[in-house]
């Protein structure tokens, strides 16, 4: 949706909703934070409208999308948004089970763990990319970053979660 | 060019993940593309990439909770919301539905309605058998009350009439103190004002 007209407000919940709560959720790890969150940028998206200027809306969006997270992380005093596994041991993929979805339900259990543990500035850059769908040029409009950081950070980002699970090649 | 080295020592550390992503610069592509044909180091990191990039794609895409979409209405949050016993965040999204949303502003504007008629409502006294039955209760503490003090205090006149006299094998002597009791029982039972019982012991017969 860029360089269109404006969407309503609840266009824009309607469009963008489940994508905030996804993205809200992978970077709290928490379906409360994540709907205060949603509930939170909703809020500004709707006051900001009146003044919103016709540009590349999922920039504007994404990055009242990620102030609003920020400012949440300050009040909150940074503390953990969810508990972290008992062990970094635990955080090994297993070895492939006979039953495909209980797996499928580790992997993603392990991989949202380990993404809590990657710093914010490239963790926000991680699920932008791999989870929103933008791209670096977006994320970059979104996290107020040259498009080389945003290239850094998704890169380096990812190598940590490399770090973290154990992999099977 | 990238400028930091990766694990393998090669200077193509975040070309791998712009490859992946299809975000390489015009003239990169080639580069990469003739580096990852040769170096056995960066091909295992572009296969571990791969997979933590698929293992992130395929997060399951949660559905995000209805309450929070426009077309659903605050609903028993109105309530709540009337009593101050919303967090800033439901707060401020039931305020921000209130602004458009008329039938909400309408069922908002009956509950204020119900709940202040409801907190208005008078205190009543106590319907009158209640009362009754309170007052005779009241009576027959007092009651308890004076049989007790009067018996204490019968015995101890008795008490001191026995020691001041000592013990008369005249039978005129003795006092039979129960006429009275029952005759102060009796009185107490229909006068009200009387806290105490006096001291009072008949002495013995002139």
């Amino acid at each position: 949706m860029t360089e269109e007209a404006t969407p309503s407000w609840e266009d824009v919940a309607r469009i963008y909703g489940r994508k905030i709560y996804n993205f809200a959720y992978r970077l709290t790890g928490n379906p409360d934070d994540a709907a205060d969150l949603v509930q939170e940028v909703l809020l500004r998206v709707r006051k900001g409208l009146a003044s919103y200027v016709p540009g590349s809306f999922d920039g504007w969006l994404w990055r009242i999308t990620r102030n609003a997270f920020l400012d949440d992380v300050r009040k909150r005093n940074r503390r953990p948004t969810s508990p972290l596994p008992e062990d970094e041991r635990n955080l090994a993929i297993a070895s492939p089970s006979p039953d495909e979805v209980l797996a499928s339900v580790r992997l993603s259990e392990d991989i949202q763990s380990a993404l809590l543990k990657v710093p914010l500035d490239f963790r926000e850059c991680v699920v932008l990319c791999d989870v929103v769908g933008l791209t670096y040029e977006e994320i970059a409009e979104a996290v107020e970053a040259p498009v080389g950081t945003v290239r850094s950070r998704i890169h380096r980002g990812r190598k940590m979660l490399r770090e973290m699970l154990t992999w099977p090649v | 060019m990238a400028r930091v080295k990766s694990s393998s020592g090669c200077a193509t550390a975040e070309l791998v993940s712009a490859y992946l992503d299809g975000e390489l610069r015009s003239g990169e592509l080639d580069i990469v593309v003739e580096h990852l044909s040769r170096c056995g180091d960066c091909i295992a990191e572009f296969h571990q990439l791969r997979e933590i990039r698929a293992g992130l794609r395929t997060l399951p895409f949660l559905e995000i909770p209805e309450r929070l979409l426009p077309d659903s209405h605050p609903g028993e949050q109105l309530s709540a919301y009337l009593d101050g016993q919303l967090s800033t965040a439901e707060h401020d999204f039931v305020i921000s539905h209130l602004d458009f949303c008329t039938d909400c502003r309408l069922e908002l504007h009956e509950l204020d309605a119900a709940r202040t008629a409801v907190r208005s409502l008078p205190g009543l006294e106590p319907p009158e058998f209640l009362s009754v039955q309170r007052e005779r209760i009241e009576r027959e503490r007092w009651t308890r009350r004076r049989v007790v003090a009067a018996g204490l205090g019968v015995a101890a006149a008795a008490t001191l009439v026995f020691v001041t006299l000592g013990p008369s094998s005249d039978p005129a002597g003795d006092i039979d103190i129960n006429p009275f009791f029952d005759q102060h029982q009796a009185r107490m039972s229909v006068e009200s004002g009387i806290n105490m019982l006096p001291a009072f012991a008949p002495g013995p017969t002139p």
